[in-house]
């Protein structure tokens, strides 16, 4: 089973991070989920795969009702963000999933009807959770054509997908970056090949450096916090990607 | 494993083995449906040879019109078996889908302790059991509709060997009348020997 680590609380405006099964076989990569509550409402920001459903559900129901969540949020199409999407509305009919246009077409795949998708257009929107507005910031080929990050302003807390990913070895794998030069090794051969576009890069990284972020929050590995945040930002847009070897 | 787990264990396979049995159905009636095509042509010919014939071969002629008749109705009941084949598919596909969230959420019910998820394992069991009865109902309906095609293949069979009888009254014509029947009769049995061996497939032995 997964565990649940508040990561940021303000009365009942909350981010939940989802993190760890130890359990997981290792044939799948290891996906961190996000939960944001407010108000009484949640959304599960890349909900995961199909196969890690139980360890996400049983970890997430331990802090929060599931049939209240509201929303997901697909960051992009890949199976590891949102293949359990069918699963998570068995519990919610109505629950919406937000995700760019590009892939409305795509992610019905998975489950859903024509009422449960929320387009989200290139420039990007916010979107309310009981009041509360997240903003959905554009990192189009980062590294998907159509891919949002999350920025809820009010907590300073940025979901940045694939962005700030690593792939951890064992024993290395805390929830928050302690070391950001031996951590940034795990994310580097990451970046160069699953980033597409330097120019998408180095859009991305103006557009969140005028951001006040407190953690930056990827779905691979370890949180950056504090001044790791813009030591992350300037690392990424200093690096070359887009780069195979072979 | 609890012995819920241990049924969904063993559905699943039997689902996996399902869709093999229901494609090699479904490629057989598709090798039928070509040649169903082939005795109608043959009916024509059979037809016009008749006519060339004349008197002699007046009930070589009748027998012709039956056989196109017969070849028709052939296509017809393949379209119908072909569309049962592709619900029985569905059917079974959707049940594949259904074992795989199913085991999914009966983790996730052992994993939690939230009453409410035993509820929508309890619905998602209802789904599962309606599409279970739908698969049964399309196997049903199948497994007829195969028998009605067999003996219809029967009576074409009584056919094209009436009509071998009828090609040897056939004075001058006699070879090549007796030509045509012997490939209507070695077509039909050819037919007639696949819907024998699809009668008789797997697939129909589970409930």
């Amino acid at each position: 089973m997964k565990t649940t680590r508040t990561i940021f609380q303000d009365g009942d405006h909350k981010w939940i991070a989802i993190v760890r099964d130890p359990e997981k076989p290792n044939h799948l990569i290891d996906t961190n989920e996000y939960l944001i509550t407010h108000g009484g409402q949640g959304m599960l920001l890349d909900p995961g795969g199909a196969e890690v459903f139980p360890a996400v559900f049983s970890a997430l129901s331990a802090e929060f009702d599931p049939s209240a969540l509201a929303a997901v949020f697909a960051s992009h199409q890949d199976p590891d963000t949102c293949s359990s999407l069918a699963l998570w509305l068995e519990f919610n009919p109505a629950m919406r999933c937000h995700v760019s246009w590009l892939w409305r077409g795509f992610i019905p795949h998975f489950g859903g009807n024509a009422d449960t998708f929320v387009s989200i257009p290139d420039e990007g929107a916010d979107i309310s959770l009981s009041g509360l507005t997240l903003r959905a910031v554009p990192a189009h080929y980062l590294h998907s054509s159509g891919n949002f990050h999350i920025y809820d302003k009010t907590a300073r807390m940025l979901f940045s997908g694939d962005v700030g990913a690593a792939l951890l070895p064992p024993g290395e794998d805390g929830l928050f970056v302690e070391h950001f030069d031996k951590h940034i090794r795990h994310a580097e051969g990451f970046h160069r090949r699953w980033m597409g576009s330097n120019e998408a890069k180095r859009r991305w990284c103006e557009r969140v450096a005028q951001l006040d972020i407190d953690m930056l929050c990827p779905q691979h590995g370890a949180i950056y916090q504090g001044e790791d945040v813009q030591r992350f930002i300037n690392w990424f847009d200093e690096l070359q990607v887009g780069i195979v070897n072979g | 494993m609890t012995t819920a787990l241990v049924s969904a264990a063993r559905k699943a396979p039997q689902a996996g083995v399902d869709l093999m049995r229901i494609v090699r159905i479904n490629e057989e009636i598709k090798s039928v449906v070509n040649v169903a095509f082939k005795i109608n042509i043959m009916a024509l010919n059979a037809i016009f040879l008749a006519k060339r014939a004349g008197t002699a071969a007046r009930g070589f002629g009748v027998l012709s019109n039956e056989l196109r008749v017969f070849s028709q109705d052939l296509r017809d009941c393949m379209s119908s078996l072909t569309g049962l084949v592709h619900a029985c598919v569905d059917d079974v596909s959707r049940m594949l889908q259904d074992i795989r969230h199913t085991r999914l959420l009966r983790q996730a019910v052992a994993m939690s302790s939230k009453p409410e998820v035993a509820a929508v394992l309890a619905a998602r069991e209802v789904e599962n059991e309606r599409h279970a009865q739908s698969l049964s109902g399309q196997r049903r309906q199948l497994k007829r509709a195969l028998e009605e095609a067999f003996r219809m293949v029967e009576l074409g069979g009584v056919l094209a060997k009436s009509a071998k009888i009828e090609a040897a009254y056939g004075q001058s014509f006699a070879v090549p009348l007796s030509q045509v029947s012997s490939e209507f009769d070695g077509v039909v049995e050819e037919i007639r020997v696949s819907l024998e061996s699809l009668r008789h497939s797997a697939f129909f032995a589970t409930k």
